[in-house]
Order: C-alpha cells, then structure tokens, then sequence
C-alpha cells in the first residue's frame, strides 16, 4: 500500500504529467471497479448455478475478455507511481546526476522494448480485426463466440500509454540530468525501506 | 531490399547458447541499476528473440518475427480465465484491511490462548496466521498488527524487542495460507495447478505459526522478563469472541471447501471470499472513498503481477528457443555430490539473494531455471515416487517445490539488509510514538529466522505435510 513520491510544478513537463495521470488514475479505477464487477459476476454465477441450475452463460468467455482491463488498465498509472517492482539498493546509493543518468538510461530501456510490443501487439489485434467479418472479428471466443479483438485492442491502447508516460519520463529524468536538480519533477522518486514503512503507517492512520 | 545491417553474416557461426548466457548476465546488469524487473526480463527476452530469429533470417524480417512473436504474448498470456484467481485474492486482502476482522482476531486469540508463557506472543501469532487467511499480503499483515497488537504488548510490560519480532515474523505467514497471491503466480510461472498449489500451503502455514507459537512459549518460559501471560478469562467471554471472527472462518471454508470439492472454481471461490469481506466491510461502515481507495490498489497490484507475469513469459520464450534451462538442468543434475545437498545450496542461494530483492521480483526471475533444475534432480517430471531422489513424484515435486521457495522468500521478509517487515514494523511502531528502532525489529525477528530454517527442514524431512492435502485433492 505505499503512496507515491512523485515532485510537482507548473512547468509544462509537470502540466502533461498531471494531465496524463488524471487519464491513467480514471483508468485504474475502471480495472478497480472492473475487478470488483467481476467478483459480483462470479458471485452471482456460483449463486444462479447452484440455486436455479441455471449458470450464466459464457461466463468464462467474459472473465477471459476482461481479464485484459484488470491486467492492462493500470499498467502506465503503476508506472508513474513507481509501483512496477524494482531493485534499488544499488541505484538507490547514487545521487545527482549519476542517479539522473542511470535513471534516464533505465526509462529508455523500457521505452524501446514497449515501442516494440506496441507493433507487435498492434500486428496480433489487427490479424483478429476484419470489417468484413461478423462481428468485424476473424476469432472467437470458445463458448459463446465473443470477439477477441477489442481486449487485444485494450492491450495495444494501454501500452500505448504507457509509451507515452515513459517518453514523459525519460524527458523528465534527461532534463535533471542536464540541470543537475535535485529532485525531477513527474517522475517516482527512489523510496528506502523506511519511507515505505512511513506511508504504510499512514495508510493505516487513514484506515483509522 | 537490402537489411539496414547483414545480421545474417554477423551472427553467422555464433553459439546462440553462449549468447543466452551473456543475455542473462546483462539481465541482472539492467536489474541492478534499477530497471523494473519486468520490463528487465521482457526487454532481454526480446533481445534474444531478436538476435534468434536476426541468425536466421535476416536483420529486417528477423526484427518483425521477433516482435510479432513478443507481441502475442501479453494477450496470450493475461487473458486466461486461471489468472483471474489473482485480482479476487488481492482485492481480499485490500477489503480485508477496512473490514476491522484484525481487532476481533486479536481479541479472540488472545481470550483462547493468553494464558500460555508470552500469550499475547502467541496470540499475535495465531491472529496473524488467521489474518493470513484473508489476505496474501505479507507486508500489510504486518503492518496492520504492530498497530494492534504491539501497543498492547507494551502496555502489559512485554520485552519491546519481543513484542516487534513477533509482529514481523507473523506477518509472513500471509503468503503460505491461501488466498495466497505469490503462489497463484508460481502456479502460472512453471504450469502446476493452482488449486493443489493453494491447498499444499495450507499445512505448511499452520506448521510455520505452530513451530513460532511453540518457539514464543519457550523463548517466554526460560525468559518471563519478555513476556507475561494474560488470563482471567472465562470460558463464556472466550466464546463470546468468537462471533467476530466469523467472516475469516468463512472465507477459509469457502476457499477449501470449493477448491476440495469442486463445487467452485478457485476464480469463483476467490470471488466469493471477496463478497463476504467486501460485505463486512460495509457494514464495519466502510464508505465510498475508502472503497476506491482499496479499488485502486488492487488495481495497481494487479497491474504489476500481470506485468511480472508476461514480462517474465518472454523471457522464458526466449529461453525455450536457447535452451538454458535444460543446459543448467543437465549440469545440475551432472554435479558429483548428493541431489539433496545441490537442493540446499539452491535454498542457501534463495536466501542470499533474497536479502537483497523483493521476493516476487526474485521467484519470477530464477524460477524458469531453478524449477527445471530441481525437478530434473528429482528424476525428471514423469517420475514415480519410488523412483525419484528425493521420494516424491514429478508432479508432487512441482507443487512441494513451489511451498519451499515460497517459504524461502518469506524468510528474506525478515532478514537485514532490506528485510521489509522488519522496517514496516518499526515504521508503524515509530508512527504510534513507541520507541523501536529497526534494529530492534531485526534482532527481535532473530529467532524466528532459526525456527523459520527448522520449519524449511521439517518441510524438506516430511514432505507429507505439504503433499497431504493436495494429494486428497487428486484422490
């Protein structure tokens, strides 16, 4: 449950980083709420099957389709929190510009392997997508025949986000870089343990 | 159309094996200097594929193979209805927080069992081992229960060293009693099943706060500075307590009841336990902002596991095409000594590694070469028992495997450098204004590290204990 540390300004670096996190924290609430849909849905299955005989229909079907908006929607809001699991002992040690270089080198790594999976995944959406076809969908699902395009589309859509969130951070960390800054704005800021432990506190405080 | 370079000529004669190797030290490079372990792994998997497919056709064709192949993966992956268990179980134990079920459990535990040498030790312990039963999350346990259960202790005069130690080595429980996410991802990492998975947890976990329990109650006996018994309670306020704890007794049965006998999928059974927590948290009064709250960090849990799982599945593609893992199998199984000692230095490697990285990031990553290799030593996956080395079948390997690395980096949870329970425990402490340094947590925690590596060997000695259940599950 840790909070994030991220910096903030009115800089146009930190104006689009707050733009882009108010899209990427309404589409985490989506998988939340989505998540929280598909406990209902279970629910309700499990009930209907074993009370009325009567399963829901294509229920696995819809659990595998949503399943890409549980695994996805978050991904760029996790990234910009700093949430994706890292190991920082080593990179935590650093300061100044040497943190900033070894940071801006890490985002840029990330950014061309998602540069690439937003074509490949692109190349697997549009091999499942036909205007053409019933459904404009080439594949189905096993049961109940659902499209499979759209959750493709949803893993190309995120990714594409996240493209965007790691071209804002490898900005973010290549101008501290040039600056010599302190602390970079829009960008997760290195945790120790004992930060960690702050924000689990107050967590719990605001649990009560 | 020529390619941009003649990768064909290149890597021409180059031993892709060789190349593997190399990737894989320049994966643990990347994860060193703070790349995120999943985009580490996928970024080296994709590399591989790269220079794989470059060998063989080309720099141009083998760049677009490389990637159309990477890119199936997340989808692939992600979307299989088995994966859908983890955001239920987290979603648990984010609810579970809001649903005040860690004050009844303390109260109930410590009206049952205080009386004991160090009671409210072994109450913690118990309680802890219960909250586990909601929740996955070994951090979050632990840090619910310094709030609770510390204050407590050090009002009744217990050792404070004592007192955190306790906290912190019970929170580590959540990740071997089911819901547990650690080993849904297991399961999913190496293709055993999820359900066996999480009933083989289940004894292991109740053995662990057994063996601390009895390790309190010495520890308190030979010492009574460190902590006094609590008692004067009577057998009509013992049960009284026990109404409380009715939600967790609830999600325990649903989960075994439908995962044993199959009256639920363990999705649905994940998604069942979720209602019953969710509907004691509203009415423990929990409102909208808190439920968004716990949204949103299941949210971006499940984010990062999902993350975790793919990035690593392309890895282990990768690997496939090279060959690695059957090469270190191969060698493993070749070394001139015992497999049960080749099997402790394994462990002993466990535990190095993980005083130094988180415990997902650190299965994920070893687990596509270690988990070949250990059951290459057992005798290969279709294996019988009677003909196996260490006295259990291929598959039974499998899931007795998954509850002993899980058990490992458990263990790390509470070992200096970064051992985070240890931190989260002293944060919260300090937050309280109650005086205990980090240092204090790690030295209380000592002890429990001793009965963690005896619970380790009773699991290693009896494997009965973790094959039990799972075992009916086959029957």
């Amino acid at each position: 449950m840790s909070a994030s540390n991220v910096k903030t300004n009115g800089t146009t670096l930190s104006k689009l980083d707050q733009a882009l996190f108010r899209v990427e924290s309404a589409l985490n609430l989506t998988a939340g709420i989505m998540v929280l849909g598909l406990v209902c849905l279970a629910v309700t299955h499990v009930l209907s099957r074993k009370l009325l005989n009567a399963p829901l229909p294509g229920f696995v079907d819809w659990v595998g389709q949503f399943m890409a908006v549980f695994a996805f929607l978050g991904i760029a809001y996790t990234q910009r929190l700093g949430g994706h699991i890292r190991m920082d002992m080593l990179v935590g040690r650093l300061k100044g510009r040497t943190l900033w270089l070894t940071e801006t080198v890490s985002s840029f790594v990330i950014l061309l392997l998602v540069s690439a999976l937003v074509y490949g995944t692109f190349y697997h959406f549009n091999r499942s997508f036909d205007f053409g076809s019933p459904l404009w969908s080439r594949d189905s699902s096993i049961d109940i025949a659902l499209p499979l395009w759209p959750a493709k589309l949803i893993v190309t859509l995120s990714l594409v986000l996240l493209w965007v969130r790691l071209v804002l951070q490898v900005w973010a960390f290549g101008r501290a870089f040039r600056e010599g800054a302190v602390e970079p704005i829009g960008v997760p800021l290195i945790e120790d343990a004992a930060q960690l432990a702050a924000h689990e506190a107050e967590v719990l405080r605001a649990i009560g | 159309m020529n390619d941009l370079i003649d990768m064909k000529a290149l890597l021409a004669g180059v031993d892709m094996f060789n190349v593997s190797l190399w990737l894989s030290g320049l994966l643990i490079v990347l994860v060193l200097i703070g790349v995120r372990v999943a985009f580490a792994a996928a970024f080296i998997g994709f590399i591989g594929l790269c220079l794989f497919f470059m060998q063989k056709q080309g720099f141009d064709k083998g760049l677009i193979t490389a990637m159309k192949l990477t890119g199936q993966i997340p989808h692939s992956k992600s979307t299989t209805y088995a994966l859908s268990l983890i955001p239920t179980f987290i979603l648990i134990g984010y609810l579970a927080y809001y649903a005040g079920l860690t004050q009844f459990l303390f109260e109930a535990a410590k009206r049952w069992v205080g009386w004991l040498p160090g009671g409210l030790g072994v109450a913690t312990v118990f309680a802890t081992a219960g909250f586990a039963a909601v929740s996955g999350a070994s951090v979050a346990t632990s840090a619910v229960f310094a709030k609770i259960a510390i204050p407590e202790m050090l009002k009744l005069g217990y050792d404070k060293r004592f007192a955190a130690g306790v906290v912190a080595a019970g929170g580590t429980l959540a990740s071997l009693i089911p819901p547990s996410a650690i080993l849904v991802i297991y399961a999913i990492i190496v293709e055993q099943s999820v359900g066996q998975l999480l009933m083989a947890g289940f004894l292991p976990g109740a053995v662990s706060a057994l063996i601390y329990a009895g390790l309190i109650i010495l520890m308190a006996k030979f010492r009574p500075s460190l902590g006094p018994s609590v008692g004067g309670f009577s057998w009509k306020q013992r049960f009284e307590s026990l109404p409380g704890t009715t939600p967790i007794i609830l999600v325990v049965f649903i989960i075994i009841y439908s995962i044993y006998f199959g009256w639920a999928t363990p999705t649905e059974a994940g998604a069942l336990g979720a209602f019953v927590v969710l509907i004691m948290a509203l009415w423990q009064g929990m409102r909208w902002e808190a439920l968004k709250g716990a949204l949103m960090e299941s949210a971006k849990l499940t984010a990062m596991i999902f993350t975790m799982i793919w990035g690593v599945l392309i890895y282990v593609r990768y690997l496939g095409f090279a060959d690695l893992p059957r090469a270190f199998s191969h060698w493993v199984t070749s070394l001139d000594q015992p497999a049960m000692v080749t099997l402790l230095l394994i462990l002993g490697a466990y535990v190095v590694l993980g005083m130094f990285m988180d415990a997902i990031g650190m299965l994920i990553l070893t687990l596509p070469v270690t988990f070949p290799a250990v059951i290459a030593l057992n005798g290969g996956a279709n294996v019988t028992a009677e003909m196996s080395t260490l006295g259990m079948s291929g598959q039974e390997c499998g899931i007795w495997f998954g509850i002993i690395v899980v058990k490992m980096a458990e263990i790390c949870l509470i070992t200096p450098p970064i051992g985070l329970n240890c931190f989260v425990v002293a944060g919260v402490a300090q937050d309280g204004k109650m005086d205990i340094s980090v240092q204090d947590v790690f030295r209380g925690a000592a002890p429990f590290f001793v009965a963690d590596v005896v619970t380790v060997g009773v699991l290693i000695a009896f494997p009965g204990i973790v094959l039990w259940l799972p075992g009916l599950l086959v029957s």
